[in-house]
């Protein structure tokens, strides 16, 4: 039985998914001890001396979002995400954002699970200003929402429907988009991820998910790399007064790629 | 009332000038059938009925207490003595049933009295509103939901429906006791009073332990409009529902009485 990460990794203009991929790859292997692949569309460069398996494909645009930290609105290719199932080299695949960064082995736990499948349920903010209940649910009627930031299968049944059933729901977002009133018209991974679990456990809310919440940084805090393992979050408290919180040997998703882009540069 | 069988569900309903309860009895009835034919349902009414949907119809023992109001809650607390079961779960006839039930029996029968705690939204999440709920908060009630209530016949079941009797006869005293009491007193409110009274912890179980009536009140679910069944898909899964994709369990308040006609 094999167990790696997988990272897909597919670049814009504004961000080097690549090169998020391969610092992130150091940190799974240094925190996690296991092989990292990354799917990519790059055939040349650096970067990919970083993994043990290159798995090359192509992507559709998954659409266009604005980030606070890069000041514009950038498109992203993620939509091939649906595919980790058969993209993957591993019998039992963690699949991590570019932008979720490894700092501690908590994700062993999840490695060791006997579940099937497993995703975090609810995501919140570091700093704890900002209220992620809009992010933690979706669509005009408050749509429970499961991430697809950080996601762990084996080679099951169980696993092989659900991937399949979020290329189902991808190839007919209009048609979900109509039910769950998302109000977007792009696709997004996490909301076809809910759908696709709540469909396969019998239409309910109820199934095992990520035993703790998803760590995160929103775009517009500032982040700042302070040591290995150890970050700095900067940003206005509710009476727009500067503060500033550390994290040490704690996993979490960068939301704002800008920052991270910047730490991971100037490491080089 | 002589005891004519060890379990069953009560469903009290007297039909007023706009709501065919009745007719939304008949339909809970059909519901709990659908997951236990062998159920006994008894209906709690002020006039005879034939319909074998129905193990027993049983007419008001004191009559209808309310003649003169659309809402007709003053005739709760006929519900202990009117009910031809040892162990009693009375139901409100506005709901079905979407799931089996039966195990609920096992967790109420070592209680004299069990009122359901609390609701939730159609994604099976409790309900953190607190809208409807504001004299309950501000007098530090039980959150009672009385659509549920469990009772086996005791001392403390009678105890119970005699303060419920006092409660809604002499409400003008009794509203006295509360900060910013309602004019008119619902179930509720009168059960979570009557609750206090006789001990909180005789009347209800531990927080997240016993069934919880899925409420289709507009501040209870995230949809726009009063009328949900306007804004929601819902399906029915013979037997049970399903509401904007997600499957519902135990009873469901659907609130909505027309509804109850387009799901016959």
């Amino acid at each position: 039985m094999t167990t790696g990460a997988l990272i897909f990794a597919f670049n814009n203009s504004d961000i080097d998914y690549l090169a998020l991929a391969a610092w992130s790859a150091d940190n799974i292997k240094r925190h996690l001890g296991i092989p990292v692949a990354v799917v990519t569309d790059i055939s040349e460069s650096d970067h990919l001396d970083k993994f043990d398996q290159i798995i090359t494909a192509s992507t559709d645009a998954g659409g266009h979002r604005f980030f606070d930290d890069i000041g514009k609105s950038v498109q992203w290719f993620n939509s091939n995400r649906t595919d980790a199932y058969s993209l993957s080299p591993w019998d039992n695949t963690l699949v991590l954002d570019a932008d979720y960064v490894v700092a501690s082995d908590q994700l062993k736990c999840v490695l060791n699970t006997t579940q099937n499948f497993l995703c975090h349920r609810r995501a919140y903010d570091l700093t704890g200003t900002q209220d992620f209940e809009d992010l933690n649910y979706f669509g005009r009627h408050k749509m429970p929402m499961w991430w697809a930031t950080v996601m762990y299968f084996n080679r099951s049944q169980q696993s092989q429907l659900l991937f399949e059933s979020m290329t189902m729901i991808k190839q007919n977002w209009q048609h979900y988009k109509n039910i769950y009133g998302t109000g977007r018209s792009v696709y997004r991974n996490d909301h076809a991820l809910s759908i696709s679990l709540c469909t396969l456990n019998g239409h309910t809310t109820d199934h095992p998910t990520i035993p703790w919440n998803l760590a995160s940084v929103t775009p517009s805090h500032k982040l700042s790399k302070i040591d290995q393992d150890y970050y700095r979050i900067d940003f206005n408290n509710s009476e727009q007064k500067p503060r500033w919180v550390d994290i040490k040997n704690c996993d979490f998703h960068a939301m704002g790629k800008g920052h991270l882009g910047d730490i991971i540069a100037n490491i080089k | 009332m002589p005891i004519l069988n060890e379990r069953g569900y009560l469903i009290p309903a007297v039909n007023n000038t706009s709501v065919d309860y009745i007719e939304c009895a008949k339909l809970l009835a059909t519901s709990i059938k659908s997951f236990h034919p062998t159920a006994k349902i008894c209906l709690l009414t002020d006039k005879h009925i034939d319909d074998s949907i129905f193990d027993y119809v049983k007419i008001l023992p004191h009559g209808d207490q309310s003649p003169n109001q659309e809402w007709k809650l003053n005739n709760d607390w006929q519900c202990f003595t009117a009910s031809p079961f040892r162990q009693t779960i009375k139901l409100e006839a506005d709901m079905i049933a979407t799931s089996p039930i039966d195990h609920w029996w096992t967790v109420f029968e070592h209680r004299d009295l069990a009122i359901s705690q609390g609701c939730r939204d159609f994604y099976g999440q409790l309900s953190k509103s607190r809208y409807y709920r504001k004299v309950f908060d501000s007098n530090n009630l039980p959150d009672v939901y009385n659509a549920i209530t469990y009772w086996r016949v005791s001392q403390t079941a009678k105890e119970f429906f005699d303060l419920v009797r006092a409660i809604f006869s002499d409400w003008d005293s009794f509203k006295k006791l509360l900060k910013f009491p309602d004019d008119v007193p619902t179930t509720d409110l009168v059960y979570a009073m009557a609750a206090n009274i006789v001990g909180v912890e005789n009347c209800i179980l531990p927080t997240n332990f016993g069934p919880t009536i899925v409420h289709m009140k507009r501040h209870i679910i995230p949809t726009h409009t009063s009328d949900w069944s306007n804004e929601l898909i819902w399906e029915n899964a013979d037997p049970g529902l399903r509401i904007h994709t997600i499957t519902q369990s135990g009873f469901f308040h659907y609130h909505i009485k027309d509804w109850a006609k387009t799901n016959e």
